[in-house]
């Protein structure tokens, strides 16, 4: 594993939590207009910081070969819960559609960088595994 | 958990602001109409919306705590307005009463008008949110090229 370090174990996380985060803010703007609904929210930072550093903390004592290491960074669950700084409107709806898309235009950027820092990596071993002749 | 949950649940609200605008339509169009099958003037209808799982995503089959959080949207019935009709002093007209008032429908235009333009920016943001949805997986299918 020594080839794929943590940075890309990271990265595989920040896109997987982005996806979540994406799925959700989805979900909020297609019930902009749902009576009683409330605007969720992906606890994103909390999850990817428990995803990143659960590999100190939950590593399993191994004094066999044959015992099973655990991954810890994929799949992710993070928390979702209703987001408490939502305004309630006349109909009990408490999604705020500009603070949505503006969020997700920032997920989808975030994504996007996650995405590209991947493909350099993954670029990177290519050009060493090809010894610098490969195609970048 | 994946793309086309984002993209199911995005359909499923262009689905609910399209049959919102349809009522809106139906609105508008008969703000006049004095005689409907039922009897008396048309009355105004409304979609109401309820929150619903996506049925179709894996997640939801495994009863996934994560998938159930990701609702798509449903026009759960169209309900009809039950406010008074608007009366109108017309004696001439065929469906005026004994006093010449005539029955018209409790529409108003103005507000119809406001609601058309809510649910096209609603489904605007709907287009947006899938259109993000499937940048980001084109962006994720370039990895490794």
């Amino acid at each position: 594993m020594s080839g794929f370090d943590s940075t890309i174990q990271g990265l595989n996380t920040t896109m997987n939590l982005r996806l979540v985060n994406q799925n959700v803010i989805s979900s909020n703007i297609a019930n902009a207009d749902t009576p009683g609904y409330h605007a969720k929210k992906v606890e994103f930072e909390g999850a990817l910081r428990q995803a990143l550093g659960a590999d100190d903390q939950l590593q399993m004592e191994g004094d066999s070969p044959e015992h099973i290491v655990i991954r810890s960074t994929d799949p992710v669950s993070p928390a979702i819960a209703d987001d408490m700084n939502g305004v309630e409107s006349l109909d009990g709806n408490t999604v705020n559609r500009s603070e949505e898309m503006a969020k997700m235009a920032e997920n989808q950027l975030l994504y996007d960088a996650a995405a590209e820092m991947l493909k350099k990596k993954l670029g990177m071993l290519k050009y060493s595994i090809t010894e610098g002749g490969g195609n970048r | 958990m994946d793309f086309f949950s984002s993209m199911r649940v995005s359909a499923s609200g262009l689905e609910a602001q399209t049959r919102r605008m349809n009522t809106i339509s139906s609105n508008i169009a008969n703000a006049e109409t004095t005689r409907t099958e039922e009897g008396g003037p048309y009355k105004r209808k409304d979609a109401i919306m309820t929150a619903t799982t996506d049925k179709e995503s894996f997640g939801e089959i495994l009863k996934d705590q994560l998938d159930q959080q990701v609702q798509g949207v449903l026009v759960d019935e169209i309900h009809e307005d039950t406010a008074p009709p608007r009366m109108v002093y017309n004696p001439n007209h065929p469906d005026a009463n004994e006093e010449g008032y005539v029955a018209m429908p409790n529409v108003n235009t103005v507000e119809e008008m406001a609601n058309m333009i809510s649910a096209q920016r609603s489904y605007e943001a709907n287009v947006t949110a899938m259109n993000a949805a499937k940048a980001m997986a084109n962006k994720a299918l370039e990895i490794g090229k």
